[in-house]
């Protein structure tokens, strides 16, 4: 379990890291918090000859409130995101992801980064951050661009990323009045367990409470986190009663693409989908109610 | 490539050189040698080996040592200052916040943090703060305990001094719970497990295991392996014996290196040791191995069909063992029975998991001496089977066992580590340092064995047990190990707990390609009590019988003489399921507690040591010479103990090789020692690990310690006593058989104002008869057991009794059980430490409940373990642990030590029962194959409720057809 020869080079900006990345590419990952990336090296699910470690970059780190809402830099780590004051109120679903991973040790090393350019499917932080809108910001030496969350994963573990590329930081955008947000997710134990599924809604709703928007994502039931558009359709216009969230929850199901494993069959875990849409929904709206 | 590098750890500045792929985890323990923080899993899942960074609770496994320089880093050993613990420290020690340690560095670490940042953290916040820190001991309720204990403190403003042990005016003897006496090494860091210890010179060896799980090795080739710079000897199954070892004499089928086939994924094929792990690791890779594919069985129903590939040729069907039992008639009975009920369980095949990996260090002396470093449950066992393997007489073996963070049977024989590392270190004349990753802990197994269990109940009117038959295949894996009893335990112990005039018992031990499994926590036991509690439950149900009164008009009764020969003594049975009744409100809750809550009842009890030993001749006997005589009497003594008083008479050191695995045996014999020899516990010292100053116990398995170990503890005291006596009373004036000692006086037996300091009688002792020595030993009585095959299986002289009420919900929807409540009432004869037998019982909670609800080993078709880690192998956080009310019923075995019985395993059996009643309770459902999943809980429901359907919809069929 020991880690073959590799060598780590501290970059000291994002255009050190990006560099770094462009020269080494393919034999290189990065290094952010290094919970996911250690123990693939250990267990040689890959093998590189390089390591670039972000720990060093200032203004990759922290949460701060922006005219547009909140900018999550990517080496914010989970622990830090969970109690930083500003995701209180309005975005404090972001609390049911961070709250519930892994353990406080992997929390207070891992960063929002790494979690989400990781594109694990069970990854907790990206069906919320994509219910709300998110954007990711991404940096090279050559220039930023920005994307919707939803289109950097495109498989697991694999981005949209280009060699010398990095996630810098994730914006969500501050949300209107009337807006509700949860994520509901299932895991084998009480803590440290892995996601067997996991949804995450986002709501907006209208005076009179019909839908404005609804926007709902899954977690660890596609090869992707997955935004369940078919629901946000159906429910626009919608006052959300029980037929209603019983039918997003089957579109929520229609739109899984499970596998099965070791945590769940694939048909328990489309069960899973439609329970936690409707228990997403119901805390969502109860935050509007708030 | 090495670089400088500047740490800050526990305010101390060092400079060390580095590799860039090093992990913080093993820079401070290889090269720092700061060996506190532990390496549980490696890979962030178990938290043993946690460290604060700027004061956050962080895995140094996950963490590079190079990318944390500059920081400052606190380690365990940073915690006490000048050797005065923290609050928190004397909080887990006074509270029995642990047990084998192994997880306490990082959880003291995590509740530092936690205190530090919050001083009045509510339960939940502690429980969220602790939820990275696994422990397999505790079950997490002293850990509780101990944080509220210190954070009461703070509170109070009083940190200095939360708690001290017994002030020497306290009897600190027998019934008293006093601290383990090695609970201030384990929670400072400084206790010293296997893995922790470097001898000069050292180097470190690993094994290759097979990469399929069937087939015939046609080729090796290590060429590549021994040109690595840095290998210093690679041994393949052509370098090493042909004698082949295991557990039970008559089936000794393992072989050191692999000769000419391999069974399981993992099977030792061979054996490197280099300068360092690393090296060894890489060596691995490079060795070249070519098989011939066989077919794979890793289902134990397939591979005793006919025709099924034989694993082992001299195994036919792939059953090593097979047992029959049959007592009385039970076809004529359950001819007679009001009541007939037959069903079916499945079990699995759940790991001990251990927080301490196994480990060992091996080292030739030139004088061809063997000294053995080992983690290990069973050091005389291990020092009988080195023998046997390398030849040699047991004379020449010295086995040192240092501290072992936990074991529960997977640590009970003797291990591919042990005999590799003495292999290797010959091969290359320097100690060898060999330890499992988490990984091959799995591949070397010897968990529970998976049974498949068919069992019968007849009963008559008043639910009172006419017949019970059972029909068991044990799923052995691909060697038998301990199999053998196992087999033989699954069907001798069910008559114990409640009386039955019939039984029959047919079990089969099937050879499967997976790892073998062993002697778990139970030992084969837990799953036939699982299958016939819930049968019991299901009868009481169907008969319209409350199911804790069902089992009191079986329950054993004392002094009696099961039908299997099993000769009960104490028996507080009744008493354990009237306390538990009344201690949960059972009369309040069964039957009336909304769906989605439930409650359920489990009853178990175990041997207070096996009666007989696993080898049974003379104990010198290095190599079996064909079969051994049976006979009804232990040839030599189980536990045997020496006493010697210092000089100065104001310490008195016991030395007994009975294993202290984190269970608490040395606390334990410490006091049953100082009560005899009339001192307080404070005054002993407890010398255990070294079977070159300790003389023989058996070992920590079948729950003999406390009772064998405790027999030739006391009477070691006794004879020191006895010898001390005459000079005693020549300074009293009185009569030698008139002396009395406790607590460090000597006294008139009825006077005690007439006393005089033991200590100063001991060194009366010293200054004119030399060294004051007493020794003791035990050995079962004679005559155990019957006269049929396998009589011997189940025999003890004493056995513990034990009721367990669970309470729970169940997420109805999702099938989610959140285990919430536990009260458990025991008869353990009387304890000798109740804080000691509290903590088993807690522990053997959690883990049961873990093991009915979540645990298992998986595997491919083709025998792969799907989940060889801690985040696939699911054990119970801090979150998911019950509350538990642990409770001990007034009882007092007559051959016990002191009135004393076992608690360790028995605390296990009634729980499996107690969690599958709750749940059928709280669902309408039995789930009846383990263990019970949410998805298993979610799909019963569903088949239920067509099922139901479909009923109505018959009986609706008449009703619309008129």
């Amino acid at each position: 379990m020991h880690i073959s020869s590799i060598e780590v080079h501290k970059a000291a900006t994002l255009d050190e890291a990006s560099a770094l990345m462009g020269r080494f590419a393919p034999d290189v990952r990065l290094l952010a918090g290094g919970t996911d990336v250690l123990v693939d090296l250990k267990t040689a699910r890959f093998s590189v000859g390089h390591l670039v470690a972000l720990g060093a970059i200032k203004n990759l780190r922290g949460v701060t409130e922006e005219r547009e809402g909140l900018r999550i830099g990517a080496l914010t780590t989970i622990a830090e995101l969970g109690r930083s004051p500003l995701i209180a109120g309005a975005y404090d679903a972001l609390r049911d992801a961070t709250s519930r991973m892994a353990t406080p040790q992997v929390r207070n090393a891992a960063t929002v980064g790494g979690n989400v350019a990781g594109a694990v499917p069970c990854a907790d932080l990206p069906p919320i951050l994509i219910a709300m809108n998110a954007t990711a910001l991404l940096v090279s030496d050559k220039g930023e661009r920005t994307v919707l969350l939803e289109d950097l994963v495109v498989g697991p573990r694999q981005t949209i990323l280009r060699d010398n590329e990095l996630l810098a930081a994730v914006n969500v955008p501050r949300p209107p009045a009337r807006f509700g947000a949860a994520y509901a997710r299932f895991g084998l134990r009480e803590a440290n367990a892995i996601a067997v599924a996991g949804v995450a809604v986002a709501l907006v709703l209208n005076d009179d409470r019909t839908v404005r928007s609804a926007r709902i994502a899954l977690c660890a039931v596609a090869p992707v986190p997955k935004l369940v558009k078919a629901a946000s359709r159906l429910l626009v216009g919608r006052v959300l009663d029980e037929s209603a969230c019983a039918q997003a929850a089957a579109l929520a199901m229609a739109a899984a693409e499970p596998i099965a494993d070791l945590r769940g069959s694939a048909e328990y875990r489309c069960e899973l989908v439609g329970t936690l849409t409707r228990r997403a929904l119901a805390a969502a709206q109860q935050r509007i109610g708030r | 490539m090495f670089t400088a590098r500047n740490f800050t750890i526990n305010g101390q500045k060092y400079d060390v050189a580095i590799e860039d792929g090093e992990t913080l985890l093993d820079v401070l323990r290889d090269r720092l040698h700061l060996t506190g923080t532990k390496k549980g899993c490696d890979s962030g899942d178990c938290g043993a080996c946690t460290v604060l960074i700027d004061g956050e609770p962080l895995n140094s496994c996950l963490l590079l040592a190079s990318t944390v320089d500059g920081r400052s880093i606190t380690t365990i050993e940073g915690l006490a200052q000048n050797g005065e613990l923290t609050p928190l420290q004397k909080s887990f020690v006074a509270e029995g916040g642990l047990q084998c340690g192994y997880c306490t560095p990082g959880m003291v670490l995590s509740a530092t943090a936690l205190l530090e940042r919050n001083p009045d953290p509510s339960t939940e916040e502690i429980k969220d703060a602790l939820a990275g820190n696994l422990c397999r001991c505790t079950g997490y309720t002293g850990i509780m305990r101990s944080v509220e204990r210190c954070k009461n403190y703070l509170e109070g403003g009083q940190c200095a001094k939360p708690h001290e042990t017994a002030s020497p005016a306290e009897h600190s003897g027998v019934g008293a719970s006093i601290p383990r006496i090695d609970a201030a090494d384990k929670v400072t860091g400084r206790a010293l497990y296997t893995a922790d210890i470097s001898l000069p010179n050292m180097a470190h060896g690993k094994i290759l295991g097979s990469s399929i799980a069937h087939g015939l090795l046609k080729r090796i080739d290590v060429s590549k392996a021994k040109a690595l710079p840095g290998v210093l000897a690679v041994l393949t199954g052509a370098d090493v014996t042909d004698t082949k070892y295991g557990v039970s004499p008559a089936r000794y089928d393992e072989d050191v290196l692999a000769k000419d086939k391999v069974r399981h994924i993992g099977d030792p094929v061979a054996a490197v040791a280099a300068v360092d792990e690393k090296t060894a690791e890489r060596a691995l890779k490079l060795i070249e191995v070519e098989y011939e594919r066989l077919p794979v069985l890793t289902d134990a129903m397939e591979a005793i069909k006919e025709g099924a590939p034989l694993i082992h040729e001299k195994y036919k069907r792939n059953i090593c063992t097979s047992v029959d039992y049959n007592f009385g008639d039970v076809d004529a009975a359950f001819k007679e029975s009001h009541y007939v009920r037959e069903e079916t369980f499945t079990g699995n095949n759940v790991f001990q998991s251990p927080l301490e990996p196994h480990a060992s260090i091996a080292a030739w002396n030139h004088d061809g001496n063997l000294t053995l470093y080992t983690s290990t449950q069973v050091p005389p066992y291990v020092q009988y089977m080195m023998a046997h393997v390398l030849h040699i007489p047991l004379g020449k073996i010295r086995v040192i066992r240092p501290a072992v963070g936990g074991g529960f049977g997977t640590k009970a024989a003797t291990t591919p580590l042990d005999i590799c590392s003495a292999l290797l270190s010959r091969a290359c004349g320097r100690p060898v340092k060999m330890v499992y990753s988490r990984e091959e802990m799995f591949h070397y197994g010897r968990g529970r064995h998976k049974q498949h269990m068919k069992f019968k109940l007849g009963l008559d009117r008043e639910g009172r047990i006419k017949a019970v038959k059972s029909e068991v295949y044990l799923d052995g894996g691909a060697y038998t190990s301990f199999g053998v009893a196992t087999a033989y335990y699954a069907g001798s112990m069910i008559p114990t707990l409640y009386k039955m005039p019939n039984y029959r018992y047919d079990g089969y031990r099937v050879m499967t390609n997976k790892p073998a499994c062993g002697a778990m926590r139970g030992h084969g036991v837990p799953q036939p009590r699982f299958a016939f509690e819930c049968l019991l439950s299901m009868a009481a149900d169907d008969l319209g019988i409350d199911p804790i009164e069902i089992r009191r008009r079986n329950a054993m009764t004392p002094n009696t003489m099961t039908l299997n020969d099993l000769d009960i003594g104490s028996c507080e049975f009744s008493a354990t399921l009237d306390a538990v009744a009344e201690k949960s409100s059972w009369k309040e809750k069964f039957g009336k507690l909304p769906k989605g809550k439930g409650i359920g009842i489990g009853c178990g009890g175990f041997v207070s040591g096996a009666g007989y030993c696993i080898y049974r001749g003379q104990v010198q006997l290095s190599h079996e010479k064909g079969r051994e005589q049976f006979q009804k009497k232990a040839i030599f003594p189980h536990a045997n103990a020496v006493v010697r008083v210092s000089e100065d008479g104001e310490a008195a050191v016991l030395m007994i090789g009975a294993a202290e695995i984190g269970q608490g045996s040395d606390t334990v014999l410490v006091q049953m020692c100082a009560e005899s020899l009339g001192i307080p516990a404070s005054h002993m010292r407890m010398q255990s690990a070294d079977s070159e100053v300790s003389p023989l116990d058996l070992g920590a398995y079948s729950s003999r310690v406390t009772f064998m170990a405790g027999h030739a503890v006391s009477r070691a005291g006794a004879m020191v006593l006895e010898k001390m006596k005459p000079y005693a009373a020549a300074m009293l004036g009185c009569a030698a058989s008139e002396v009395q000692a406790r607590d460090g006086k000597m006294f008139v037996h009825g006077d005690a104002s007439r006393n005089v300091l033991w200590a100063e009688v001991a060194r009366q002792c010293f200054n004119d008869d030399g060294p004051l020595v007493g020794t003791g030993w035990y050995k079962p009585p004679e005559g155990l057991g019957g006269d049929y095959k396998g009589a011997t299986v189940g025999t003890s002289p004493a056995y513990s009794f034990g009721s367990s009420v669970c309470e729970l919900s169940v997420d109805l929807e999702t099938g989610k059980v959140k285990i919430e409540q536990f009260t458990d009432y025991h008869d353990c004869g009387t304890p000798i430490n109740p804080q000691g037998v509290h903590g088993q019982v807690e522990g053997a909670i959690v883990m049961g409940a873990g093991e009915t609800t979540m645990e298992g080993v998986e595997f491919g078709e083709d025998g792969h373990l799907v989940n060889p880690n801690l985040h696939g192998y699911l054990i119970m956080t801090i979150k998911d642990a019950p509350e538990i009310f642990s409770g001990v019923v007034d009882s007092y075995e007559p051959r016990g030590p002191f009135g004393a019985k076992e608690i360790g395993e028995g605390s296990t059996l009634p729980v499996l029962g107690a969690v599958a009643h709750a749940i059928a309770n709280a669902t309408g459902v039995w789930i009846k194959d383990l263990p019970i999943t949410p998805e298993k809980i979610v799909n019963a429901i569903r088949q239920k409720k067509a099922a139901d359907a479909a009923r109505r919809e018959r009986r609706d069929e008449p009703v619309t057809a008129k």
